[in-house]
């Protein structure tokens, strides 16, 4: 697929890098030379150095004949502005990034098309969506859901004393036929697991099941569900407004943000939070909030580092469900192994929205998630397609992925070595990074 | 890409490059089939060592691809530098075995240094009458040309599907030449493809083209793989002399030198219609800018000095031989040698000039000549404006100090290493003028003997320890130096 990307930025970078390991024919343009020429030297893509809002640029890039334009400039004037040209010039597919709610709101979206833009990502909403769902679900480091739940996989962290603990999969699979577990993450690995491998204390194990096994599955990792009411955010960020604003119904939130300004700005932004003006690192300020009675803890600043130490320091103080923004992917696995509960980061969630977008043109895909070396994605399986010829044990899969669940008519069913995928199934499939286009063949 | 921070456990990838060694082999195998039935349809003798070969390099292509299994497919940049300046000299290793058992064979010196020669596109020749070798080596040593002129990794990156990752990329940037490495696509092998796609059409129209002259099929073969490879090698032992009396020969020869001193991807743009970019590219005007002014500066020697004979040596043979020396072609004609010093000084500068970088041809390449003469303009303006800011454009782009640094080493670098070269040549006992001359005409890959400077013979009365030096300046000569040099600091084998 033909994908040009406008602005090598760190969210246009990664998507650059991704997708070319992903084998896509990709071409990155941006105005600033130096950003381009290690990319250019080290990954399977091309670049144009050029103002990516610029006609010439554009042209040179090739949008003409590209399948999919992703504008992922810092300003979302220039996204919009850049999608409209590629459109016109005759990209199929444009997507931009935006920042603002003003450009998904029902009123605004069929103008926004006509403008050229034919998706958007707005990694902030989407965020906000992460971090809710996760307050939703407190035992879980990942959770995606599948036709409104009746296909769940969710990504927990095992602990000394629970039941699982030192089970072989195999065994595992015997006793417990409701569910399947996809994946497991190791040591910052993640592997795709055969029958005698060991479930050990401290992974984080991925488990499809069905909605009505939920509770047998958390009797199983030893976790309980908690209700989160009292929330605690630091930083005013674009991202912590999104948050506020989509979850206040069910939440109460608190705010605490460093810089005057922005505390001023806040109130009009989340009418009826509390906002406290102060550094979210000063302990004293945190026990003087009462941390260590709020139900959860976000911590959504500009700066990684910060959010990793604020969310250790509030679990220190018996915040029991921790949520940070990770901007950097390599710290999110490390920041998994400090116990953070959930981690999200703007990079993969832009990601999430490409492949899917990706795999839209193929075959109709409902979800996707990107995970820091794997993704999850729900496809259909198409009449005449690989996947279903066969029982799934003789299909001989890559070891790359793992089918874990479907949703056949209504029902939620999990996948084993002799099930047959039939035309119409959504199936839930988990792979690691890498090798979507190996899932895209087996689809198509 | 992976989420977590990759331990790396060893400098370099070593079983996967012997994978990678080992289907470039085969491919090798499957050039040294061609040589092989020519030599048989030939009825000539020397199908047996062709055969030989082949087996002995496709076998080893085998052993190593089937039975080497990478534990990662991971490739870093020095991985891609070992590879690439590796392979070429493995190339040579496997190609010289014909030439070791051959009629009229050659010593394992000569042979390698005629393989290395052909691979880097050189011409220069150790074998004394050409002319009487059979078909088969002909053939084999034009062979070695064509692939060697667009690039064995190249050429391997547009079949070989494997390599279409990133350690992929590392090689490409360690063999293709110049300052910046431009694709046409976004996925390498695709651009090793499109490449290849022209460099195979231009061949194919030149054979035809010097088929409809006065030579055989089998000579338009051999010399259109010499031509457009900016080779030099000839079936003659004369050389182009052989065809002196053609001025269609010399025409259609010259043209195609000219294409392969052009950068392929230029040729690509054109011929996809972006003309646009053909009158944005400086470096292509300067190429055209030289040409012309060293052929009028040869016409005023002749004429000065008197030696031309007939009206062709006031015309067309400046004109060929002016492309001949920019392209490091290095294919010569009658009267060069008594065209005298001034013409053999301008030939020295255009040698070290060479044609445009991305191109078949070797030099220093343009790209790098037009850096350094705006760069000196820039200093030299500065002394008088000394606030007055400078930057060195080039096809309508501005580079940023760093390259124009980078460029300057690499010319620097090229001169100590001629340099060098020359002095550990002229210890060997061969005279200073002839010792650098050599070196100079290997690392700029011409190849034009020191016959050219009237000392009356060629390569073939150089010691032996002087052919292998001349072998490794051809091969950094091709490689642009780097790739190979730095194989030999430190830093490269040390984390």
């Amino acid at each position: 697929m033909r994908i040009v990307i406008a602005g090598a930025g760190e969210v246009g970078s990664h998507l650059a890098r991704l997708l070319s390991t992903e084998e896509q024919d990709i071409t990155l343009v941006d105005a600033n030379s130096e950003r381009l020429a290690t990319l250019d030297a080290n990954y399977n893509l091309m670049t144009v150095v050029g103002d990516p809002t610029s006609f010439e640029a554009l042209r040179e890039a090739g949008v003409a004949d590209c399948d999919i334009f992703i504008a992922v400039m810092p300003y979302e004037a220039n996204n919009i502005v850049a999608c409209a040209i590629a459109k016109n010039l005759g990209a199929t597919t444009t997507v931009s990034r935006i920042d603002s709610y003003d450009f998904m709101a029902e009123e605004n979206i069929d103008l926004v098309r006509r403008m050229g833009v034919d998706r958007l990502i707005y990694p902030e909403y989407l965020a906000a969506k992460d971090i809710i769902r996760a307050l939703r679900h407190t035992w879980a480091r990942n959770i995606f859901e599948l036709h409104d739940g009746r296909i769940i996989l969710a990504g927990i962290k095992v602990r000394q004393g629970a039941p699982v603990v030192g089970m072989k999969l195999r065994d595992f699979g015997f006793a417990n036929r409701n569910f399947n577990v996809v994946a497991i993450k190791r040591n910052h690995e993640t592997i795709i697991p055969r029958g005698d491998d060991t479930m050990d204390q401290g992974d984080i194990l991925y488990f499809t099941t069905t909605r009505e096994h939920i509770d047998d599955l958390l009797r199983l990792t030893g976790k309980v569900q908690r209700t989160v009411k009292k929330v605690l955010i630091t930083g005013g960020t674009n991202m912590a407004v999104r948050l506020v604003n989509m979850g206040e119904d069910e939440f109460k939130f608190k705010i605490i943000e460093r810089d005057i300004e922005v505390c001023r700005r806040l109130p009009a932004l989340c009418p009826g939070c509390e906002i406290i003006h102060g550094d979210a690192r000063d302990t004293e300020l945190l026990e003087e909030l009462g941390c260590g009675d709020m139900d959860a803890f976000v911590a959504l600043s500009d700066s990684s580092e910060t959010n990793i130490l604020t969310c250790l320091t509030a679990k220190e103080m018996g915040v029991k469900k921790t949520v940070a923004n990770v901007e950097n992917i390599q710290f999110i696995s490390q920041a998994e192994g400090l116990n953070i509960g959930t981690v999200v980061n703007k990079k993969l969630i832009a990601s999430s929205t490409i492949f899917q977008l990706m795999l839209d043109a193929d075959c109709s895909t409902s979800k996707f998630l990107a995970l820091a070396d794997a993704e999850v994605a729900e496809l259909e399986a198409r009449p005449g397609s690989r996947i279903v010829r066969a029982a799934v044990k003789d299909l001989h899969l890559p070891r790359e992925l793992n089918l874990g669940a479907l949703i056949r008519g209504d029902e939620g069913m999990l996948i084993t070595g002799n099930t047959t995928i039939q035309p119409g199934d959504h199936v839930l499939i988990f792979c690691l990074a890498g090798s979507l286009h190996k899932v895209e063949k087996l689809f198509n | 890409m992976s989420g977590h921070i990759r331990k790396r456990k060893h400098l370099l990838n070593l079983r996967q490059l012997g994978r990678i060694m080992g289907w470039l082999l085969i491919i090798e195998a499957g050039f040294l089939l061609i040589p092989t039935l020519t030599a048989a349809f030939y009825h000539e003798s020397d199908w047996l060592p062709f055969a030989a070969t082949t087996v002995l390099t496709g076998l080893t292509g085998l052993l190593l691809s089937r039975y080497i299994r990478p534990q990662s497919h991971h490739m870093g940049k020095r991985d891609g530098f070992l590879l690439t300046a590796s392979v070429w000299v493995v190339f040579s290793f496997f190609g010289l075995i014909p030439f070791l058992f051959c009629t009229h064979n050659l010593g394992y010196t000569d042979a390698f240094f005629e393989a290395m020669s052909g691979f880097t596109t050189t011409g220069a020749s150790a074998i004394k009458e050409p002319s009487a070798m059979s078909h088969g080596i002909h053939m084999w040593r034009a062979m070695m040309q064509w692939i060697g002129g667009m690039g064995i990794i190249l050429f391997t990156l547009a079949v070989i599907p494997m390599l279409n990752h990133s350690g992929g990329i590392q090689m490409f940037n360690a063999e293709v030449t110049g300052i910046t490495h431009d694709k046409i696509r976004p996925r390498i092998n695709q651009t090793a493809k499109q490449l290849w796609l022209i460099y195979i059409s231009l061949t194919i129209i030149l054979i035809l083209l010097l088929w409809l002259g006065p030579m055989s099929f089998f000579e338009s073969v051999c010399h259109a793989f010499g031509t457009i490879s900016t080779g030099g090698y000839s079936t003659d032992t004369a050389g182009i002399t052989a065809w002196d009396s053609s001025v269609y020969v010399k025409l259609v020869v010259i043209v195609f030198m000219f294409f392969g001193g052009v950068n392929f991807s230029l040729v690509y743009r054109a011929l996809r219609g972006d003309f646009a970019a053909l009158r944005r590219n400086d470096v292509l005007k300067t190429y055209l800018c030289i040409i012309g002014v060293a052929t009028a500066l040869f016409i005023v020697a002749i004429i000065a000095g008197g030696s031309g004979r007939n009206w062709m040596q006031y015309s067309i043979d400046p004109l060929f031989q002016v492309v001949s020396t920019l392209t490091s072609t290095g294919y010569v004609v009658a009267g060069f040698s008594s065209w005298g010093a001034f013409v053999l000084g301008i030939a020295l500068v255009m040698m070290f000039f060479g044609a445009c970088a991305g191109s078949t041809s070797g030099g220093a390449k343009i790209d790098r000549i037009i850096f350094l003469f705006k760069n000196i303009r820039n200093e030299v303006e500065r002394t008088i404006f000394p606030n007055s800011i400078r930057s060195v454009s080039i096809n309508g782009r501005v580079a940023n100090s760093e390259l124009v640094t980078k460029v300057i080493a690499f010319l620097c670098l090229y001169v100590l290493i001629i340099i060098a070269g020359g002095i550990v040549i002229a210890a060997m006992g061969v005279p200073l003028g002839e010792a650098f001359f050599s070196a100079f005409s290997c690392i700029s890959n011409t190849g034009f003997s020191t016959e050219v400077r009237g000392w009356g013979g060629g390569f073939d009365l150089l010691p032996d320890a002087a052919k292998w030096v001349l072998a490794l300046l051809m091969l950094i000569g091709r490689l642009e130096i780097f790739t190979v040099l730095v194989l030999f600091t430190p830093a490269f084998w040390r984390r």
